[in-house]
């Protein structure tokens, strides 16, 4: 095995926490299981990483294979990284009878087409997505091993979720999607987040939603029941509305963890108080970032406790509605007039 | 703009009935879970938010014997709902039937101006002024233990005292440093 082979394998090894190591190398299938069996995987990493480093010798492994390893070691753990997600747009008549093998080799086709030295390696998951890795060289130098660029997509649906892409790249990638999805474009869907499974239950509606009615729901009969007779809420009524109202914009249950959410703000400064800044012809600038381990449950809880005024301001609420966490905010875009209050939190 | 009346109501007997008003809902469930326990007289506790209370509640509401406004200090928005809530309220409750508890009011990051503010409103009404801590279940014991006491006497339960005799000995008093500049 060469270098960049040893060195991948090392940096693979030394990600795969301990207690998981036995198991996703025998997923990996590469090494025996009298060489398994051989293996003290009580020993610390370092002396694990040189007898794992002399077996891949012994069945004389290359970088391919590695990447294998790497690959079960990402689908185990998607969430290590920022996941960006793009949308396809208008599918041609033969996009939905796109099956697999056939994706498989149109991606690798077209990749190659447009960059001489391009690794690709095409999994499917065991929940029908498809993980492709791509390691990117240019038109000297061999692909570059240790800064591959993860895709997954779900076959027949639009969404693309990428992790690892620089800019550059990006081109590259998109059109090799475009052309092997049979789709005629695809854009930024301005959602990016930690959690892969959260961007796509988000975006694909996988959460417990909320719809408004008429009639009181199981939601009243529930807090009346832990209640003692003794303690009463006076505006109860209106907290169970305020709650619904909440589980209305943004679900009910657990919802899908995002970090972030952040609103680029380009409108004219508003303050009755401040003329100075008033009158100013050019927008006030500005970005405006919400964070929290799980940015819609924590906006939820405000907007049920009363922190963030009900019904939900269209902000807030179009990041499960739109399935996005970046938004520009311009003067022309209708529904954006009161921009300058800054939801509090 | 309905006034909540101290003396609008009939009491009844052996039973005392308390309204904790806390804009956050953090601490009132938790005080009310404890309040409800003792058990020598019955404790009636009603939740809000804010005042005016709701009027489809007048009918079954009891004589509210003593309103608690909960400030946590770490919000700005707390205190300004306080004191927007005070004016929903009969000027005979400032006659012992009104305290204020804060919470925080060890953090840090907690300005210096705002408990000044807590405490010139309290001061200003005549009202006792209570600290709890929120965070911990012995420190909500402890400041129901204290509510209690205070409840109790402007209940009527207790013999040979009224809330107003007791309040005289209780209301926050402003220290004198806080508006005089000092001489150095």
């Amino acid at each position: 095995m060469n270098d960049p082979g040893k060195c991948l394998l090392k940096r693979v090894i030394r990600r795969i926490p301990a207690n998981m190591l036995k198991t996703t190398l025998s997923h990996w299938g590469r090494v025996s299981d009298a060489q398994l069996q051989s293996v003290d995987f009580t020993t610390s990493k370092w002396a694990l990483t040189e007898k794992l480093l002399n077996i891949c010798e012994e069945n004389e492994l290359t970088v391919k294979h590695v990447t294998e390893l790497e690959m079960i070691h990402v689908i185990d753990y998607p969430n290590l990284g920022m996941w960006y997600a793009f949308q396809l747009f208008d599918p041609d008549d033969a996009a939905p009878s796109v099956d697999m093998t056939q994706f498989k080799e149109q991606f690798k086709f077209h990749l190659s087409k447009l960059m001489r030295n391009v690794s690709v390696k095409i999994k499917k998951h065991t929940d029908e997505a498809i993980w492709i890795r791509v390691a990117w060289g240019d038109g000297f130098s061999r692909p570059n091993h240790m800064k591959p660029t993860y895709v997954v997509h779900h076959l027949q649906s639009s969404y693309v979720f990428v992790t690892r892409l620089t800019s550059k790249l990006k081109p590259l990638l998109s059109q090799a999607l475009v052309l092997s999805t049979r789709y005629q474009g695809i854009k930024d869907a301005n959602l990016s987040g930690r959690n892969l499974a959260a961007l796509r239950n988000l975006l694909m509606r996988q959460y417990q939603q909320v719809f408004s009615t008429k009639f009181s729901t199981p939601l009243a009969e529930k807090s009346e029941n832990i209640s003692n007779p003794q303690i009463e809420r006076e505006q109860a009524e209106s907290a169970t509305k305020r709650h619904q109202m909440a589980c209305e914009a943004f679900g009910d249950g657990v919802l899908p963890q995002l970090q972030s959410a952040v609103y680029k703000l380009e409108t004219k400064f508003r303050d009755h108080n401040n003329k100075t800044m008033t009158d100013r012809e050019e927008p006030f600038k500005c970005i405006v970032k919400f964070t929290s381990t799980n940015l819609l449950e924590s906006l939820r809880h405000c907007a049920s406790s009363g922190i963030a005024s009900t019904p939900v301001t269209p902000l807030l609420s179009s990041v499960p509605v739109k399935g996005r966490n970046y938004f520009v905010i311009t003067d022309n875009v209708p529904g954006s007039s009161s921009q300058t209050n800054r939801p509090q939190k | 703009m309905s006034l909540l009346k101290p003396f609008s109501k009939l009491p009844n007997i052996n039973t005392a009935s308390i309204l904790l008003v806390e804009s956050e809902e953090h601490l009132q469930q938790s005080l009310a879970d404890v309040l409800v326990e003792e058990s020598s007289i019955t404790v009636n506790v009603r939740l809000a938010k804010s005042l005016p209370l709701p009027k489809e509640n007048d009918k079954d509401r009891p004589r509210i014997d003593l309103v608690v406004f909960i400030i946590n200090l770490s919000s700005e928005q707390s205190f300004i709902s306080a004191e927007a809530s005070l004016k929903y309220l009969d000027p005979g409750y400032f006659l012992g039937k009104v305290c204020f508890m804060v919470t925080s009011a060890r953090s840090a990051a907690v300005p210096t101006e705002r408990m000044d503010a807590v405490r010139k409103l309290a001061a200003s009404l005549h009202s006792p002024l209570l600290f709890a801590e929120h965070q911990t279940s012995e420190g909500v014991a402890a400041a129901a233990e204290r509510l209690l006491g205070i409840l109790k006497v402007s209940a009527g339960v207790v013999p040979m005292t009224t809330a107003l005799y007791l309040s005289n000995l209780t209301r926050c008093t402003l220290p004198t440093d806080i508006e005089q500049p000092s001489f150095d």
